[in-house]
């Protein structure tokens, strides 16, 4: 079919995309088309395989569906009924959650700073949580090819975790910005600013350079910020990939010999619902850390009755999010924080374990510049306020300046995702429910950064300042590991149950570090899509990885 | 009352400059109030009421006033989702009518007549009952009154009210900036099409 979508003011992608029939087994069927899929697509289809990728969501034309409105861009999020339990329960929907072609990196703020060497090893350093079973050297390489290929803009020495500098420029920094850069300097805090964040510092393809609209966080219509809606979808498609919209994958079904046959989905166009199957020689599941393995629990047959790929019992455990507390200062000066891209300067002075700290790991501070309903939130959670004493304060948007604690929450097996009983979607699929509760320490990071943050912004001048506990960024619930019985997936993001199953997105994270975890996502999905070209060569996807006459790759 | 702290605002004025997508959400907004399809009666009458003391528009004339409720009558009539609803919580529309009955119970139990008869004073001291999560009333042993409060009442009423021009000309919020983007960008520049911060002496921020 050919595309009518446009990425940016003079780029309509007008491609022939290929379409693939669903009778016809394909070489890949991936499940989303986010920070994971949509850089397997781009690979997989690059190195000559037959690739299908579902979407759930629709395309997102930057003219005729992005709009500069906060309240008019619901189209971006995961909206379907999740029900949140725990002592802390996490809230879903606009913030952690994509839909559409590009998942959640549509409307990310774009923030991609690495994982520092220290988080592929925090059971070895702090006796905490898990190592990962690869290394960061394992996965440099491909951070450096995912700040070329996003691409990311940042300082040319970037001075935490490994030494690395970015090939674009730093961004100019909007006053809310300068504040969090004149708080750091006040008190002595290395600060950068400009960046790691994938908005280029400079034209690049059809894409032009970044306007300062400041409204990252609801697509950007300029096709400056990157995404994988103008990164790497694009490529996919001209490379032979299909990417199918409408389509909510529901079952994954296993066939008689143990290995999965394809995927079950419904697919919605227009008043039109139809239930298919596309047929495959391997799935990549790829729906980010609430979706994956409400898909995978669905997926119940006499081998696997308490979920697909699920022997360790670990899919839907460990769910994390990403503390994010937010804290506001307000300034005797106009700030206008809604001008500029909210990402454009932070510190990761705080990132790694200090003996001092009543914590272990740690968090980093970040710039946030909410626009006015997100501020109004904000407000509103803190203290409850109504009346003249919540108009009162939203007078005084211009003179805030907001910043966000961005902290490690550590892995905990109590965290879940399940299937709620009895709750259906509007297709009839069961709802996911979460279960989340902080940790001690998850609790003592939080109010340090939190401390630290305020400390910051009263240094720049703030007169009073304000802090909310919020999360942002889901990871942990597919979780790659040493074993088949201490995890879902291996190294390579392969089910260890059903060797021609993988799982690569934020689910498979061990844990998550103080970063962003988009570039990492895609790293790593990069590192899959290598292994799968040799691992195919080499006839090791008919084996499950613990089969004694496993093929290495 | 709060103060006009930007007299010039005026961010529709700049909707020529808008791009075509943004421009028809927002105008559909301003222009397209739905009319009441799920709440009637006492229950509209109870809603109008709360809308007002959280968004007080007393200093408008009425036909300036953002309007609030139609638009969570909306909401419950479309069975919208935000993506997820508290365990202990039902849904969303079944929410907002269990809080409005929560109100009256808390306003009969502390002041002996239903929310909507009260002057906004006793109002305003029920919302405060409720705002500190333990109001009195057979409701609120259902409905856990925090989560109602900041979650339905607070979080869907400024979403409204700050989606809207009138607001944002209130707080100087500059408004859709696509195509022309933004040029002046430093300590708090504004735009030539921007509005002046006027402070009265006894409302300086900060």
């Amino acid at each position: 079919m050919k595309l009518d979508v446009r990425l940016s003011p003079n780029w309509l992608l007008d491609l022939e995309m290929r379409e693939y029939r669903t009778t016809d087994p394909v070489d890949f069927c991936i499940i989303g088309t986010g920070a994971g899929g949509g850089v397997l697509a781009q690979r997989l289809a690059h190195f000559g395989f037959s690739v299908v990728a579902l979407e759930a969501g629709d395309w997102h034309d930057s003219e005729r569906d992005m709009v500069s409105d906060e309240a008019g861009s619901g189209r971006l999020y995961w909206n379907d009924l999740r029900v949140t339990g725990g002592t802390d329960p996490l809230e879903f929907g606009a913030n952690n959650s994509g839909r559409g072609v590009g998942g959640g990196t549509v409307h990310y703020a774009a923030f991609c700073p690495r994982l520092h060497p220290s988080d592929f090893r925090v059971r070895t350093l702090d006796g905490v949580a898990v190592d990962w079973p690869m290394s960061y050297e394992d996965v440099e390489p491909y951070y450096e090819a995912m700040e070329r290929e996003y691409p990311v803009s940042g300082p040319a020495h970037f001075p935490w975790g490994a030494p690395h500098g970015y090939p674009y420029a730093p961004l100019e920094a909007g006053t809310a910005g300068q504040m969090l850069i004149k708080g750091c300097q006040a008190l002595g805090i290395p600060v950068v600013a400009g960046g790691p964040v994938a908005i280029p510092s400079g034209r690049v393809g059809k894409r032009p350079h970044c306007i300062q609209r400041g409204f990252c966080l609801l697509g950007c219509k300029v096709g400056a910020k990157s995404s994988m809606l103008v990164s790497h979808i694009p490529d996919a498609i001209a490379q032979g990939a299909e990417i199918r919209t409408g389509c909510m994958a529901f079952e994954i079904p296993l066939d008689p010999t143990g290995q999965v046959s394809g995927v079950r989905y419904y697919r919605t166009d227009g008043d039109q619902r139809i239930e298919a199957e596309q047929r495959a020689r391997v799935v990549i599941v790829a729906g980010y850390a609430i979706e994956t393995p409400r898909l995978l629990l669905n997926s119940t047959s006499s081998a696997f009755p308490d979920g697909l790929a699920n022997s360790s019992g670990l899919v839907g455990r460990n769910l994390m999010a990403q503390a994010g507390p937010v804290v506001w200062g307000r300034f005797p000066d106009l700030i206008r924080q809604y001008k500029s891209p909210p990402a454009c300067a932070l510190t990761e002075a705080f990132y790694e374990t200090d003996p001092s700290n009543d914590f272990v790991r740690g968090y980093a501070l970040q710039t946030v510049s909410p626009l006015p309903i997100a501020m109004a939130h904000l407000i509103t959670e803190e203290a409850g306020g109504f009346g003249d004493e919540l108009l009162r304060a939203m007078q005084d948007y211009n003179h805030i300046a907001a910043i966000g604690v961005l902290g490690e929450i550590l892995p905990d097996e109590r965290n879940t995702v399940t299937i709620h009983p009895t709750e259906r979607d509007e297709l009839g699929i069961p709802v996911p429910a979460m279960h989340f509760s902080l940790s001690e320490n998850d609790r003592r990071m939080m109010a340090a950064g939190t401390a630290r943050a305020r400390a910051v912004l009263t240094a720049a001048g703030a007169t009073d300042t304000h802090a909310v506990t919020r999360y942002a960024h889901l990871v942990g619930t597919a979780r790659m590991g040493f074993t088949p019985t201490d995890s879902v997936v291996d190294r390579w993001c392969r089910s260890w149950d059903v060797p021609n199953l993988l799982v690569c997105d934020g689910s498979v994270l061990p844990t998550q570090g103080s970063a962003n975890p988009a570039l990492t996502i895609s790293a790593l999905a990069a590192r899959t899509a290598d292994w799968l070209r040799r691992a195919a060569a080499a006839g090791a996807l008919a084996r499950r990885p613990s089969d004694p006459h496993a093929v290495e790759a | 009352m709060i103060g006009n702290r930007y007299p010039a605002a005026d961010v529709l004025a700049q909707r020529g400059r808008w791009d075509a997508a943004t421009r028809a959400v927002v105008l559909d907004r301003v222009h397209n109030v739905p009319e009441f399809r799920y709440f009637d009666g006492h229950d509209r009458v109870t809603l109008e009421a709360l809308c007002a003391r959280i968004i007080p528009q007393d200093h408008r004339p009425i036909e300036d006033r953002v309007p609030i409720a139609p638009w969570i009558d909306e909401r419950c009539a479309g069975a919208a989702s935000v993506g997820f609803r508290f365990e202990d919580m039902p849904d969303d529309a079944t929410a907002w009518v269990l809080g409005l009955a929560g109100l009256d119970d808390a306003a009969q139990s502390i002041a002996g007549a239903p929310f909507c008869s009260l002057s906004s004073v006793e109002q305003d001291r029920i919302l405060d009952a409720i705002r500190t999560g333990d109001p009195p009333g057979a409701t609120w042993q259902r409905l856990p009154a925090r989560r109602w409060w900041i979650n339905l009442a607070l979080k869907q009423i400024c979403g409204i009210y700050y989606a809207h021009p009138t607001a944002w000309n209130e707080i100087g919020f500059g408004g859709p900036a696509y195509p022309r983007g933004y040029a002046a960008l430093n300590f708090g520049a504004r735009e030539p099409w921007e509005a002046d911060e006027v402070l009265d002496p006894g409302s300086s921020p900060a």
